[in-house]
């Protein structure tokens, strides 16, 4: 088949600016630093499904980036994926993989399993040698139960009923191995998982802020963003507003803008087939 | 293959025409009939979905199918042409939604699929698709409904009701006299059954003929048993 | 040293009441050479919708150049105005495209929502991770001066006046401890109605 006439979706990477870089990396121009979830992110299985559980930082090297980003991934409506790592890598992997399961969804008209979510990540990982950096904690219920996956960048899976990912994995880790009974009531799942996340939150530098929860059940998802709100922000105290004028102003200019309603119309009439 | 047919199989006719399209559209027009109803607040598809045989599992295979949330799609001609076509469209659908994050509005899927029907009138080794499609949406920013027709030839059209495949002519006349302006979604399911039944042979059932609607919660196609209410309704 | 510091660069946003600003410095300079003062990091990509680009001046031109192309695309092929997020999904896209050779730039973008009017700020990473923010966004080499001032001087719902008072001194004071960026700014207010644009007196040395 000839190319598309459309504009072609390319797709892929594109390596343009490759040489460039590794030249001005080579000349001492130190390549900066993406935003990194340095996270702590768990999940377990209890009685009547999973329970995903992450905190609510993002750092760029030592600065907090964002405070309250969502790191709790949609997957398909009953599947979920919190990310660690790169966060342009996780929130960039788990579009493309909800993505592609949608058509599965869709061409094979049935609900997706955890299991097809788990392969389609670590054959995506996998292709990419650990150059994506992903590490992933996945969850769902599909009509074969409940289950619970973690995701290493280099595309191993491990299939585990708890699990910790992100540099507080192992301050989670702790509360889990302490604490963690199988066929858990949702109640005291997710105080379990609240307390995980709020050991990473707590005990290491790159994770902070909220705990956010996604709770799914057989026919029912419950995202609460934030669940619990490890440290409250102090009221400020005295306020700091400007007088109007205290700027000196070079110059100024004013450009109105018309109010315009934009308004698609389809104009339809007959085209000539023949 | 590439090599070896390189060449277009849709050519002119020295008269100017391009005949397998008009080929295509015959297939068309001798394919099981489609109905699209735009109403105020949705759009119905309708489809004939006769069996040859009472030995056909009949609810394994459907003609209407969904492309994402808010857009499905019906067809008349050929089955395994229209299969893939669904195919490219969800994937169309999911291109544009992973570059916007945003659902594609109607017209510009009718406008992605007219341009993959018109590459085949003109790429080598290809024939034109042997379907014509109804495609009905809603679109979130709007907040209205969509339907098109799009044909072999990649010509699309907006329409508020139509009908293709057998016996369209009669089909869009009968539209014509029943089609008002204030039409609501369940009425526009009465009037695609009734517009259906005008060239139906033999009994019609929850089993022989397929509906789809679209409103703001989206694109569904109904199950037998909402179709069978719709018949008891009509009867 | 950082490439990204290599012509110096301070771009914020911030949120008021149905109102957006974003404010940049001017100068371009290569290292500690000053160049220009006034070079252009903030480009209108609609009549309510402007980025501003910090980091590597070739990528920032380069970017704002491509993303030009693909939004005049959108436009013409669909008939309307981006929406702010719709703009921030193709901002990412273009830079994670670049995943293994990214542009050294990190974009931040303001606008009000063409049909809703509603505020937007976002900031993006060099490789396309999207941030959405309910109160400022900043951008630049002195991100941390920045934080620091936008912490204490944003408030909730600001009007235009006080919006624009708020991000100058922020941006002004930010600048004043970062050698390679400020020699004066420009602050753009949007408005439903209306976009405001002043260049503030800053300190030129």
């Amino acid at each position: 088949m000839a190319a598309l006439a459309v504009d072609p979706p390319r797709g892929g990477f594109s390596f343009e600016n490759c040489k460039r870089n590794a030249l001005l990396a080579q000349k001492g121009m130190k390549a900066p630093t993406a935003y990194k979830t340095g996270t702590t992110i768990c999940g377990i299985i209890f009685k009547d499904g999973v329970i995903l559980g992450a905190d609510t930082r993002a750092t760029e090297d030592t600065i907090v980036a964002d405070k309250n980003c969502s790191k709790i991934h949609f997957i398909a409506p009953n599947i979920y994926c919190c990310g660690a790592g790169t966060a342009a890598d996780t929130e960039m992997t788990t579009q493309m993989i909800s993505s592609n399961l949608e058509l599965h969804r869709l061409n094979t008209g049935r609900v997706p399993r955890v299991c097809t979510a788990n392969r389609m990540l670590k054959q995506m990982l996998w292709r990419y040698q650990g150059y994506i950096s992903a590490a992933l904690v996945l969850g769902g219920v599909d009509p074969t139960g409940p289950h619970l996956y973690s995701v290493y960048p280099h595309g191993s899976t491990d299939k585990l009923p708890y699990v910790t990912m992100g540099s507080g994995s192992l301050a989670a880790m702790s509360v889990f191995e302490s604490r963690y009974k199988p066929d858990m009531e949702k109640e005291e799942g997710m105080k379990l998982v609240r307390d995980a996340i709020a050991a990473g939150i707590f005990n290491d530098l790159g994770s902070g802020s909220n705990v956010d929860l996604c709770i799914i059940t057989k026919d029912k998802v419950d995202y609460i963003r934030p669940y619990d709100e490890a440290n409250l922000k102090g009221k400020r105290q005295g306020s700091y507003k400007y007088k109007p004028g205290t700027t000196a102003v070079l110059t100024s200019e004013v450009k109105p803008l018309e109010l315009e309603i934009l308004d698609t119309q389809i104009v339809s009439e007959p085209m000539e087939v023949s | 293959m590439t090599e070896r047919y390189s060449f277009s199989l849709t050519t002119f006719s020295p008269s100017g025409k391009l005949v397998q399209i008009e080929y295509a559209l015959a297939a068309v027009a001798a394919g099981a009939p489609s109905v699209g109803i735009k109403a105020t607040n949705g759009v119905v598809l309708a489809s004939e979905k006769k069996h040859k045989s009472v030995l056909y599992d009949e609810h394994s295979i459907h003609k209407v199918e969904l492309i994402t949330k808010n857009i499905g799609i019906v067809y008349s001609g050929m089955g395994p042409d229209y299969r893939v076509l669904v195919r490219n469209a969800r994937k169309l659908a999911q291109q544009y939604f992973l570059t916007y994050q945003e659902q594609i509005p109607t017209l510009q899927m009718v406008q992605r699929i007219a341009n993959v029907m018109q590459e085949y009138t003109q790429s080598g080794g290809v024939r034109p698709f042997g379907v014509s499609l109804l495609i009905a949406g809603w679109d979130e920013d709007e907040e209205r409904p969509y339907l098109y027709q799009c044909d072999p030839s990649g010509a699309y059209f907006a329409w508020k009701a139509t009908a293709m495949g057998k016996n369209y002519i009669n089909g869009k006349t009968f539209l014509e006299k029943r089609y008002s302006e204030d039409l609501e979604l369940e009425d526009a399911v009465h009037t695609a059954i009734l517009t259906l039944k005008e060239s139906f042979e033999g009994q019609m059932t929850e089993d022989n003929i397929e509906i789809g609607i679209c409103n703001q919660d989206g694109f569904r196609r109904l199950n037998p048993t909402e179709v069978k209410d719709y018949l008891g309704a009509i009867a | 040293m950082s490439i990204m510091s290599y012509n110096g660069a301070a771009i914020m946003a911030m949120t008021g009441k149905d109102c957006v600003a974003i404010a940049s410095d001017l100068r371009f300079g290569i290292q500690a050479q000053t160049v220009s003062m006034n070079f252009q990091k903030v480009f209108e990509m609609g009549p309510r919708l402007y980025i501003g680009l910090a980091g590597l001046a070739t990528d920032v031109q380069t970017v704002a150049q491509r993303l030009k192309f693909r939004i005049n695309l959108y436009e013409l092929r669909e008939n309307r105005r981006i929406k702010p997020k719709t703009l921030m999904s193709v901002v990412s896209n273009l830079l994670y495209e670049r995943r293994f050779g990214p542009y050294f730039t990190e974009p931040v973008i303001a606008g009000l929502d063409p049909k809703t009017g509603q505020p937007f700020i976002a900031s993006l990473d060099l490789i396309g991770c999207p941030m959405i923010t309910e109160d400022f966004v900043v951008s630049g080499t002195c991100s941390e001066q920045m934080y620091g001032m936008c912490e204490s001087l944003w408030e909730p719902d600001m009007s235009p006046e006080v919006l624009f008072e708020a991000i100058s001194q922020a941006l002004l004071n930010a600048v004043d401890r970062d050698a390679v960026s400020g020699w004066g700014a420009i602050v753009h207010i949007i408005e439903k109605d209306k976009v405001t644009t002043k260049t503030l007196k800053a300190r030129m040395d």
